[in-house]
Formats: C-alpha cells, structure tokens, sequence
C-alpha cells in the first residue's frame, strides 16, 4: 500500500465551526457591529443594545456575529470589563427560552440543577449571577425563529424588555438575534416587535468573486501549496454562487472535494473532484430527464461530458463542443446540426440545469460561449449518455 | 465541634469528596449522588457549614453548595483527600 498523502494542509480550517479572522467582504457589518456596541468598551454598565441579522443560508451570519464576539469580547477585557460573547444556537435546543437560559446559566455555574424552576425566574437567576460576577453578555440567539415560533411574544418580549424589570441597576445582557428574514417577526405582537426592530444588519448573498476571494482564502489556510487550481475555485465559486451565494455552500463543496482528490490519490483537486462532490450534495440529476432528450441533444451532451473527462478544465467553449459533437456524428452515422440548432439545444440543457453557460469575460478576443458542467461528474453522464444511446441504436 | 464528630461521619466525607471534585451542586443533586434523603443532605452539609468547611449561594429557590476555599479546615482537608487518593492509585 502507498504511504497515504493528501492535499490538506489543515481540512479543519473547512469546518462548519471555524471562523476565520478575516472575513472578506464583511469588514463593513464588522466595523457596524462594533459601532453599534462601542458602548461596552467605555460603560457597559449604562446601556444594552438589540441587534438583528438578516441574510440567506451562508451570507456569513454566524461567522460575522462570532468573530464580533470573540474580537468585542478581547478589547473588553482589555480595559478591564468581564465580558463573555455567549452564540447560543436556539434550533439546538429546540426553541426554548427555559433550555437556552439554562444553556446560558451553565456556562457561570456548569451543575446548575435542570429543574425546579421556571424560565422567567432563570432569567432572575441569569441576572443575579451576572451580577455577582460583575460581567456583561453579549447574548447571540442564532437560527432565532426557532425561539420565535415555540415561544411567541411573550419569550422575546421577556428577553428584550429584561432590563426594565431592575431600575438603577447596571446592564447586563445585549441581544444579536440572527436569523433569515424578518417574515418571522412580523407573528409577534406589536409591543414585543418593536423592542427588536430597531437595528437590522442585512447580508446579502455574495457574489461570484466575493465567493472566489472567500474561498481562495480558505484554500490558502487548508490546501497545502499549489494543490487546488484557479478553476477548481472557479468552479466551486460558481456552484455556490448558484445556490444564492451560499459561502458555507462553497466552503463544504471545497472540503469534499478535496476528500474525492485524497480518495484517488491525486496530487490536485481537479474540476472534475468539485463535480463529483457537487453531485453527492445535490439530488442527482434524474436518469429520465437524459432518457427524454433527443438524439442530437444526446450526442452534443456526451460531446460536453466527453471533453469534460478528458481535460481539467472547469469550462469548455462552444465551439470545442461542436467539434467533438461533429466527430460524434460520424461515428454514429448522422449529419451534424448546424451552429443555430445546437446553440437551442444548450440553451434547453442549460434550462434543465444540466449544463451551465455563460459569456467569455471582456479581454479575451470576440466573445464564446463557455459551458461548465456543475452537479455531474462528467464520466457518470458520459456512462450514462452512452448506455441510453446505445439502445436508440439496436 | 470536635474534628472526631465532623469526620465520623461517612456522608460528611463523601459530601466533601463530591464537591472537591464537581466545584458546586445543589442540595437535591448532591443528595441524589448520596442515595439519601433531602433532609439528611440537608442536616450533614449544615453542620459542614456551621465549620465553615462549605458554603452556598442562593439563586432564587436554587441553593448551590460548593467547599470554603478560605476555611484552613478545608484547606487540610483537601490537602488529605487528593494524598490519600494519590496513594491508592499507586
């Protein structure tokens, strides 16, 4: 057996938990988020703040909010101030306010007892022992709709309105609640809405070169050197690009691309790794959507598939796909479509979501079609293409 | 009272041992690691707390027992637990 090698350099800087301490293209919320809480630098006592952030499946939410914590919580403690940054996933514990006070408790007091109480008098409880140790909260309540929709208005009106119970009294909790879209806060009843909606940080999906940049950083810290080519990230950065920006999307796409590298002992994780790990996340695409393509749409696929198996590229032109559909042609004894009818064809296996195309960026001479084939390794389509034609055949 | 009357009692130590080794617990949680009763826990760690040995904290109906840190007593006691436990294992 050969000595086992691989192209990671460190696989868990591709963690679902790692967080970088650069996050590209969120410096600006970062610097927000840090305005919005200057306060605990100077007199955390006087004050809380309530945050919201917004944004899609992996726009950065947690990543944003933890790296907040962790750099908030070390100026903090700079001066002097005992603060703890606490990210509480509340999908985790189901929702409810009592389990995520308790969680919160337990980080203070580790064997605090789990019953006999309930979670408005844990909220005392919290206080009193935030108190005692003179510390200051910055409470995360990530995937917060979970809290939301099992405890109503009542548990955000209690968590946002919990300062005002204890007048002349330092502060001691500020809120970031986290969530997708604000659709969930609009259930709650006006009193409790209105503690929260002050402050809303939306994030946007990133675009495909803030995808790039963000994972050519992460290739940088898990990838040993010159392992992943600029095309694999392309590609990767396309695919997550597609699934509305989805970095965490990407960043996964990534790491199980890298496996499928390691797996076939090669030395770099080619496009054709981030096509087999793309197609083991997605529903694979349905045999019966090949079998119910035309010949001429067959042939010009098993073209794409072909130069995608052997080459390593990530995109291929069409004109290079025409040459290889001609050659097709004449092995199976048909006349070769013209230039317009094969440009319908991709535009319908594009729409399937078989291939996708896209314009040759400005620079390189005229403009080509370029065409990339994202959710299926190409020598899984290229086998089945060839058994499907092999029957229209006999 | 006499160290023979604090320390005659097998469940004094064993509260001891316990909070030595989980820092702090309530009383039911300490009781339930006894196999006793609330009231018995409750009468063996208030004769601990009346020798300074524990203390506690009250967090709404929550009492949280943990040891003195301060107290000499605990001190030496502690001191004799961690070598007498050191001594079995070797």
């Amino acid at each position: 057996m050969t000595p086992y090698r691989s192209v990671f350099k460190d696989e868990t800087k591709l963690d679902i938990n790692y967080v970088p301490h650069r996050l590209p293209h969120r410096d600006r919320e970062l610097r927000l988020l840090m305005e919005f809480f200057s306060f605990l630098l100077r007199t955390p006592e006087k004050m809380t703040q309530r945050i919201m952030i917004t944004g899609d499946v992996g726009t950065g939410k947690t990543a944003l909010s933890q790296r907040f914590g962790a750099e908030i919580t070390r100026e903090a403690n700079k001066r002097g101030t005992n603060l703890r940054s606490i990210h509480v996933n509340c999908r985790e514990y189901r929702g409810s306010l009592f389990l995520i006070l308790h969680h919160v408790v337990s980080i203070f007091h580790p064997n605090f007892p789990r019953r006999g109480y309930s979670a408005e008098e844990l909220l005392g409880i919290l206080l009193q022992v935030l108190d005692d140790q003179k510390a200051y909260v910055v409470l995360t309540l990530d995937e917060f709709e979970s809290l939301v929709e099992r405890e109503g208005s009542e548990a955000v009106y209690k968590l946002t309105r919990l300062q005002e119970m204890r007048l002349n009294k330092p502060q001691r909790i500020s809120l970031i609640c986290i969530l997708r879209s604000l659709k969930v806060i609009e259930k709650l009843d006006a009193s409790a809405r209105s503690t929260l909606q002050s402050n809303i940080i939306h994030l946007e999906g990133y675009s495909k070169q803030q995808l790039m940049d963000i994972l050519n950083d992460r290739v940088s810290l898990a990838f040993k050197s010159l392992t992943v080519p600029e095309d694999t990230a392309s590609l990767t950065a396309e695919l997550a690009f597609s699934e509305n920006g989805n970095a965490r999307f990407g960043i996964e796409l990534l790491w199980r691309a890298g496996k499928y590298a390691d797996a076939e002992d090669l030395d770099t994780v080619v496009p054709e790794c981030v096509r087999k790990a793309a197609s083991s996340i997605y529903a694979v695409m349905r045999k019966s959507d090949l079998a119910l393509l035309r010949l001429h749409e067959k042939l010009f696929l098993l073209g794409v598939a072909r130069l995608f198996k052997e080459s390593e590229k990530a995109y291929v032109s069409l004109t290079e796909v025409e040459q290889a559909y001609a050659v097709l042609c004449e092995g199976f004894d048909v006349q070769p479509y013209s230039h317009t009818q094969l440009w319908k064809y991709l535009r319908a296996l594009s729409a399937l979501g078989i291939v996708k195309t896209e314009v040759s960026a400005a620079g390189s001479r005229g403009r080509s079609t370029l065409i990339s084939l994202p959710r299926i390794p190409a020598y899984e389509l290229e086998k089945e293409l060839s058994v499907l034609l092999q029957k229209e055949e006999s | 009272m006499n160290i023979e009357d604090v320390f005659s009692s097998r469940l004094r130590m064993k509260i001891l041992k316990i909070l030595m080794q989980v820092g702090e617990l309530n009383v039911s949680e300490i009781a339930r690691r006894l196999r006793v009763n609330y009231k018995t826990t409750d009468k063996h760690l208030s004769v601990l707390e009346d020798e300074s040995m524990v203390k506690h904290k009250v967090f709404g109906r929550i009492r949280l027992y943990m040891l003195n840190e301060s107290s000499p007593k605990t001190k030496a006691v502690q001191s004799l637990i961690k070598a007498w436990e050191h001594a079995n294992k070797q």
